[in-house]
């Protein structure tokens, strides 16, 4: 479904996930069509309350960020303090998924190949390609070397020519 | 290789256990609340987590108090009924115009003519 308006209160958790919920917390119970949707509705209006007060914590505290801590005080002063424990496992848990799949992304990169023999890989390489770099000056200086002495010798016999032309001017000059 | 992926799968499975609502949504939700800023990461989990308990509080106490105790049914007016009655969901009658029966609302109407007659 396409959102047309652009109004952020419109914002509601999506139907599906709370028809699932409902199922699963009320097994075997017909829920009205317009009772499921004002639970929808009713969720948006919680996270409201939790969101203002949390935030009116926040700003009592000199931080500008809002933390667990005054999550857990909005849940406290609203009348959900029986919701405390529970939520705070789930945060131990979902931090505790995520510092796993960290780990789990960085053992697959390294899939089968102990580090040493990475290393040991890299440094190879390294050497192979210090070694092509160090052919590939010398061939260039190699080069150099050639087409200076070729300059060197084109110069010379150039300037041989020359004084040949120049002594004969020098000739007609004095003939004139 | 098939380490690799029950493994993975335990995690998705623990994630899901863990926390079945949108996370992204309820950052929507919470960020168009006037005044409300920048939320921490972990802020952002209990509030969802939270938000699931409500779901579930809401559903249990508002069946377990329903006007209709023979039928296995939860309405509309179950859950008004709850808002009403309760301390904690008291907050919910905002959102929800309570239904008055139509003798009652005449009645008024009929207190608030009187009242006008007064001046």
């Amino acid at each position: 479904m396409a959102s047309s308006s652009g109004n952020d209160d419109d914002l509601t958790i999506p139907r599906a996930a709370i028809n699932k919920m409902i199922k699963e917390t009320l097994p075997n119970v017909r829920v009205a069509n317009d009772a499921r949707e004002l639970v929808v509705n009713c969720c948006t209006e919680f996270i409201h309350l939790i969101s203002s007060e949390a935030n009116e914590i926040c700003n009592k505290s000199d931080k500008k960020t809002i933390s667990p801590e005054h999550v857990i005080n909005a849940l406290e002063s609203l009348g959900f303090a029986s919701y405390i424990t529970e939520v705070k496992d789930v945060l131990q848990e979902c931090k505790t998924v995520a510092l796993k799949r960290r780990k789990a992304s960085s053992r697959l990169e390294n899939l089968g190949i102990p580090e040493e023999e990475l290393l040991r890989q890299q440094q190879e390489l390294f050497a192979k390609a210090r070694q092509q770099q160090a052919e590939l000056a010398q061939q260039e200086w190699l080069q150099m070397q050639q087409a200076a002495q070729q300059a060197q010798m084109a110069a010379a016999s150039a300037s041989v020519t020359q004084q040949a032309s120049s002594s004969q001017d020098e000739d007609d000059e004095d003939d004139m | 290789m098939s380490q690799t992926n029950s493994g993975k799968q335990s995690q998705a499975s623990e994630a899901k256990k863990a926390i079945s609502l949108p996370i992204s949504r309820v950052r929507l939700i919470m960020k168009s609340s006037p005044d409300v800023s920048s939320i921490n990461q972990d802020a952002l989990f209990l509030t969802t987590k939270a938000t699931e308990l409500f779901v579930q509080h809401l559903a249990l106490t508002s069946f377990n108090n329903r006007s209709q105790t023979e039928a296995n049914t939860l309405d509309y007016s179950d859950l008004a009924k709850t808002a009403e009655e309760s301390d904690t969901f008291h907050f919910l009658t905002d959102i929800l115009p309570k239904k008055i029966l139509a003798q009652d609302y005449l009645k008024s109407l009929e207190q608030m003519q009187d009242e006008d007659s007064d001046f």
